[in-house]
C-alpha cells in the first residue's frame, strides 16, 4: 500500500466491518486500484475471520456424560460436606461436655473444701489464746513507750507509785 | 460410569431433596458454560474441568439460585472467572500449549484443509491473546452461542452498548493483524 493510501486504511476496515462506505471512499476506490485490491484482501480476511472466530468457542463440545459426572461429583461433595459437618458438631458437643464436666468438678471440689463452723471457731479461739506467763514478761518501759507524752512533759516521765514513797 | 447409573443419578437429581431441579439446570446451561471456558482456555480437558467446578459451586448455592435466569447469569460469571484464573496460572498455561500442539497434530492427520484451518485457528487464538484484556474478554464471550450483548455485559458488569463497541474494535484489530 502506498503512503498516499495509508489514510484510507482505517476506512477500508470500517467499510468491510460495517458494510457501509462513504462517498469519499467510493470515489477513491474508483480511482485507486491499490485500495481496491486492498479492499478485496480485507474482504477475504473478514470471510476467513467469520469462519474461524466461532471455532474459538465452539470448537469442542462437552462430553455426553458431563451432566452425570457433575451430579456424581456434587453428590460426593455433598456427602463429604455432611460428614464433615457431622464431625464438626460431634467434636463441638464432646468439647462442650468435657468443659461442663471440668467446671462442675471444680465447683464441687471448691464446695467440698469449705471449713466447718466448729473448726473456724476453734482456730479463732487458738489465735486469741495467751499464755499466763505473758504477764510476767511485761517490763515498765513498755508502758511508757505505749503512752504519748503531753505538751511540756518529758517523754521519760516515769510514774512513781505513792505507796512506795511513803 | 454406565448408562443406567447415569440415568439413575440424573433422575434422582430431578426428583429428590433440596437439590431437585439441579440436573435440569445443568442440561440447560452445560453447553454454554463449557463454551465460555473453552473460548478462554483453548482446550477441552481444561474447559471440562472448569465447567464442572462452576457447576459444583452452583450446587453449593443452589438454594438461592433456583430461578433459571438467576442460575444462568451466576454460572456464566463464575465459569468466566474460574477460566480466567486458570489461564493466568503459569503451570496451566504450559499444559494448554501442549494441548494445542496435540490438537494441531490431530488435525494434520485429518487432512490438509483441516490442518491449514487448525494452523490459522491457532494463530487467531494467539492474536486474541495479544488483544487488550477488555477487548479480549468481550470477544471471547461474544463468540459463545446463546450469548448476546446483554448477556456478555451482565457477565462483565458493563452496558450492552459498551460490549458492542468493544467487539467492533476487537474485530477491527484482528482484521488488521490477520494478514
Amino acid at each position: 500500500m502506498k503512503d498516499a493510501c495509508e489514510k484510507w486504511k482505517d476506512q477500508l476496515l470500517e467499510a468491510e466491518l460495517t458494510e457501509a462506505t462513504t462517498k469519499d471512499l467510493e470515489e477513491h476506490l474508483r480511482a485507486c486500484t491499490i485500495c481496491s485490491r486492498e479492499l478485496d484482501a480485507v474482504r477475504a480476511r473478514k470471510a476467513q475471520l467469520d469462519e474461524l472466530l466461532p471455532l474459538v468457542a465452539r470448537g469442542a463440545e462437552p462430553p455426553a456424560d458431563f451432566q452425570a459426572h457433575v451430579l456424581a461429583a456434587a453428590e460426593a461433595a455433598s456427602g463429604a460436606s455432611r460428614a464433615r459437618r457431622w464431625r464438626v458438631w460431634t467434636l463441638a458437643g464432646a468439647t462442650a461436655a468435657i468443659v461442663a464436666l471440668m467446671i462442675g468438678a471444680t465447683m464441687y471440689h471448691r464446695a467440698a473444701q469449705r471449713i466447718p463452723e466448729k473448726e473456724l471457731a476453734a482456730v479463732q479461739r487458738l489465735a486469741e489464746w495467751r499464755a499466763p506467763s505473758d504477764a510476767l514478761l511485761a517490763t515498765p518501759g513498755q508502758e511508757i513507750l505505749r503512752t504519748m507524752p503531753r505538751l511540756g512533759e518529758s517523754y521519760l516521765n516515769v510514774p512513781v507509785k505513792r505507796n512506795e514513797e511513803e | 460410569m454406565t448408562g443406567a447409573c447415569m440415568s439413575a443419578l440424573i433422575a434422582r437429581a430431578e426428583t429428590r431433596g433440596p437439590e431437585a431441579g439441579f440436573g435440569e439446570r445443568i442440561a440447560e446451561n452445560q453447553r454454554r458454560v463449557f463454551q465460555i471456558a473453552y473460548s478462554i482456555l483453548g482446550n477441552a480437558a481444561d474447559a471440562e474441568d472448569v465447567a464442572q467446578e462452576a457447576f459444583l459451586r452452583a450446587y453449593q448455592k443452589f438454594g438461592s439460585l433456583r430461578e433459571a435466569e438467576k442460575f444462568r447469569g451466576w454460572v456464566n460469571r463464575i465459569v468466566f472467572r474460574l477460566a480466567l484464573n486458570r489461564q493466568r496460572g503459569h503451570r496451566r498455561r504450559l499444559t494448554r500449549d501442549t494441548a494445542w500442539q496435540m490438537t494441531e497434530t490431530r488435525a494434520m492427520v485429518d487432512g490438509a484443509k483441516g490442518a491449514e484451518q487448525q494452523v490459522l485457528l491457532e494463530r487467531l487464538r494467539r492474536e486474541i491473546e495479544r488483544l487488550p484484556e477488555k477487548l479480549r474478554s468481550v470477544l471471547q464471550l461474544s463468540l459463545v452461542e446463546e450469548m448476546d450483548a446483554a448477556d456478555v455485559g451482565a457477565t462483565l458488569g458493563i452496558p450492552a452498548g459498551t460490549v458492542r463497541s468493544r467487539l467492533h474494535t476487537a474485530r477491527k484489530l484482528l482484521l488488521e493483524v490477520m494478514k
